[in-house]
């Protein structure tokens, strides 16, 4: 894959304005008709219309021509959120018979500097799914490459979820997301890959199946970052519409216990004990005392409710959730006190 | 978007000074801005420096962010509203006949003449640029304005409307080809509430789409299987919101009956308020202006916008509100139109003195509320 963007540079600095151009002197070209009384008129730059202007030329007139699509790659690099530059650009491609190779080629050129663009995405996915499964290692390769320029670029990842579930390629994508939790285990873009690939990879179990050992790789990212809000997400994920099964795993209460019992960072130790009790887990006395051990100021006796305890230490311990707390608090059912 | 440049800014400071709340040096001040804001889209909207230009295909979107805004801190007096609404009409998508409806295209409204090549010597439209978000933005720009609706022809917008529908319920924007996510379910969704008819979409299928965007960790992404996101999640329950699929205020009712997890959606919305005060679009990612209306929103939209800490927010946003007027992403960033018009909203969410109430479902100002 092109990494250099030389070439798209170099063409811009020795620009010949397209009226100078011997080979565009047969076009006349079409100015942009802005109306009696413009909103928001825009301060053009001299290339930037007269490219536009050629452009509406040959796309009025439908003319599918090299030189046509040879404009298409100037205008794109001029103004790529044009899409109906891009769309013109992909009916030329076919009339044509323009080789696909070279076009992934093109897109992955002046991928960096228009990461975010939704137009040069959708072309590539446009590309991808004409060549087929035969992408399928570039494709992989070309938004590993993105990515590893901007580990949670949303187009980049939508693409590979694309890839995945169209082509196919499964099979190192686990090892993948390792990898990108390696580096970052604050990534939740790798976490949410990572529960895209336990649940709808051909080659895995399913959830189900994974879930153990899942459990247990997430167990020890929290415990190693208490304060990463992703894995406690994921933990809860992995139990989706299976609160039973998830309020009856010893270790979601015992990886809550574990953080508690550091005294340091628990903020969402505390709420996930929270909404396990609100879903039916019965807490020993041993969490009773760990919170009792926290000595937050204000929180006053413990109450004898623990839900009640933990909504009211949450108030002190997470202020800018303060509301929340005393909202989730007020919500708690009324029943006896500690179990 | 396109970053601009100081000396760009230096020109727009020099020009729209008034004389009032002087800004501190750094651009942050202790107080909303309104008359600076209100300078810096009237000079937005007489003219948009070049670095727009990369932006030039939805000229209209901007137009909504600069006309929208001024109508939400209740300084449209200054625009010329007749010509707004000549210039936005002037780029609906006309059928040559009824048959064109079911055609497969779509008869909306164009982002920009720039992309609107006119009907051939057969009065036939061949380029055909019309799309879901320039006529959600059309329609906002036209509602701003006070353009009577009855007007409008709808009967090719939503009858054409329904060939952008998916089988999976998502949109395309645009009948040539695009990428499908939740924006433009939204799109269909608020063109469809305010043109008070439903035949545009098929409202079921587009509500599987959008049960099937929740992620696990109770937020929404754009596509099914991606990870939950700001935006994706306000037009998940805006587009529910307004199709009728979420009751008012549901946090105070019964919450066991809705279609979607609310209490994991709260809970993931209120943790996207950072230590700095400001919303972040997913979770560990820097605070941004705009998800300050996108997540905002949301709660407002479920009855639970008091939860947040509304003082924390309003620091944040102070920091990135500009000296010149206008709000940029983050703290101490140059202003873009974008960010400004989001900015506003969330002012107006927080009940900002001189703003005008906002309509969260739609992203515009709450025209009933204002006895319109």
């Amino acid at each position: 894959m092109e990494s250099d963007e030389g070439d798209e540079q170099q063409q811009e600095a020795e620009r010949l304005p397209l009226s100078q151009r011997p080979e565009w002197s047969d076009v006349t070209p079409i100015p942009q008709d802005d109306g009696p009384n413009p909103v928001v008129p825009i301060a053009y730059k001299p290339e930037f219309s007269e490219t536009m202007s050629y452009f509406r030329a040959v796309y009025y007139s439908n003319e599918r021509s090299s030189r046509s699509f040879q404009l298409t790659k100037e205008a794109i690099c001029l103004n790529p959120g044009n899409y109906t530059v891009w769309h013109f650009r992909r009916q030329i491609i076919e009339t044509l018979h323009a080789d696909l190779q070279d076009e992934l080629a093109f897109v992955g050129r002046i991928a960096k500097s228009n990461s975010k663009n939704y137009q040069l995405w959708h072309h590539r996915r446009w590309v991808a799914e004409k060549l087929g499964t035969g992408a399928v290692n570039k494709e992989l390769q070309f938004t590993k490459k993105m990515l590893s320029l901007d580990a949670k670029n949303y187009h980049a990842w939508s693409h590979r979820q694309w890839v995945l579930q169209a082509l196919g390629g499964w099979e190192d994508e686990l090892d993948y997301c390792q990898m990108l939790l390696g580096e970052d285990i604050f990534n939740n873009s790798a976490w949410n890959q990572r529960y895209f690939v336990v649940t709808r990879s051909p080659l895995l179990g399913g959830l189900i199946a994974m879930r153990d050992s899942e459990v247990n790789f997430t167990i020890e990212a929290i415990l190693g970052n208490p304060e990463n809000e992703s894995p406690w997400r994921y933990l809860r994920g992995l139990y989706k519409d299976d609160t039973e099964s998830w309020i009856n795993d010893p270790r979601m209460s015992s990886v809550c216990l574990k953080v508690l019992s550091t005294k340091s960072n628990y903020v969402f130790a505390l709420s996930t004990l929270l909404d396990l009790i609100c879903h039916g887990f019965w807490p020993s006395e041993e969490f009773r005392e760990a919170i009792n051990a926290l000595n937050t100021p204000d929180s006053g006796p413990l109450d004898s409710d623990l839900g009640r305890a933990i909504c009211r230490v949450l108030e002190c311990v997470d202020p800018l959730r303060c509301n929340y707390w005393l909202w989730r608090k007020s919500k708690l059912p009324l029943t006896v006190s500690s179990q | 978007m396109e970053p601009a440049t100081e000396n760009e800014w230096d020109r727009l400071s020099s020009s729209s000074s008034d004389g009032e709340e002087q800004a501190a040096s750094d651009g942050s001040s202790s107080q909303f801005n309104r008359q600076q804001h209100v300078a810096f889209l009237m000079m937005m909207y007489e003219s948009l420096p070049h670095h727009y230009q990369y932006q030039e295909i939805n000229r209209i979107t901007l137009a909504h962010f600069a006309i929208s805004g001024l109508c939400l801190l209740g300084a449209l007096d200054r625009v010329d509203k007749d010509a707004v609404s000549d210039w936005v009409l002037s780029l609906k998508a006309h059928p040559s006949n009824k048959a064109d409806l079911t055609n497969g295209e779509f008869y909306g409204f164009h982002g920009s003449p720039s992309s609107q090549l006119h009907p051939d010597d057969n009065g036939v439209l061949m380029h055909n640029g019309s799309n879901l978000a320039s006529t959600y933005c059309a329609l906002a720009i036209l509602k701003a304005v006070g353009y009577n609706f009855a007007n409008i022809d709808s009967k090719s917008i939503l009858t054409s409307m329904r060939n952008l529908q998916q089988h999976d319920g998502s949109f395309m924007p645009i009948h040539f080809g695009a990428e499908k996510d939740l924006r433009f379910v939204y799109c269909a969704a608020a063109i469809c509430f305010l043109l008070e008819d439903w035949s545009g979409m098929d409202r079921e299928r587009a509500k599987a789409y959008i049960l099937n965007c929740q992620s696990y960790d109770g937020g929404f992404g754009l596509t099914p299987g991606s990870e939950s996101h700001g935006g994706g999640t306000y037009c998940a329950v805006a587009s529910l919101r307004l199709m009728g699929f979420i009751e008012d205020n549901v946090l105070s009712k019964n919450m066991s009956s809705s279609i979607i997890d609310l209490p994991l959606l709260l809970s993931w919305c209120l943790q996207r308020q950072a230590a700095d005060g400001g919303f972040q679009g997913r979770a560990n990612k820097p605070s941004d202006t705009c998800y300050a209306f996108w997540i905002g929103s949301v709660l407002r939209m479920l009855g639970g916008y008091n939860l947040i800490d509304k003082e924390a927010l309003r620091g944040f946003l102070l920091t990135c509100q500009s000296q010149y007027g206008g709000f940029g992403k983050c703290p101490g960033d140059l202003p873009d139109l974008y960010h400004s018009f989001y900015g506003y909203t969330a002012f107006s969410l927080l009940e900002e003195p001189g703003l005008n109430p906002l309509c969260a479902e739609l992203g515009m100002t709450e025209f009933s509320a204002l006895g319109i």
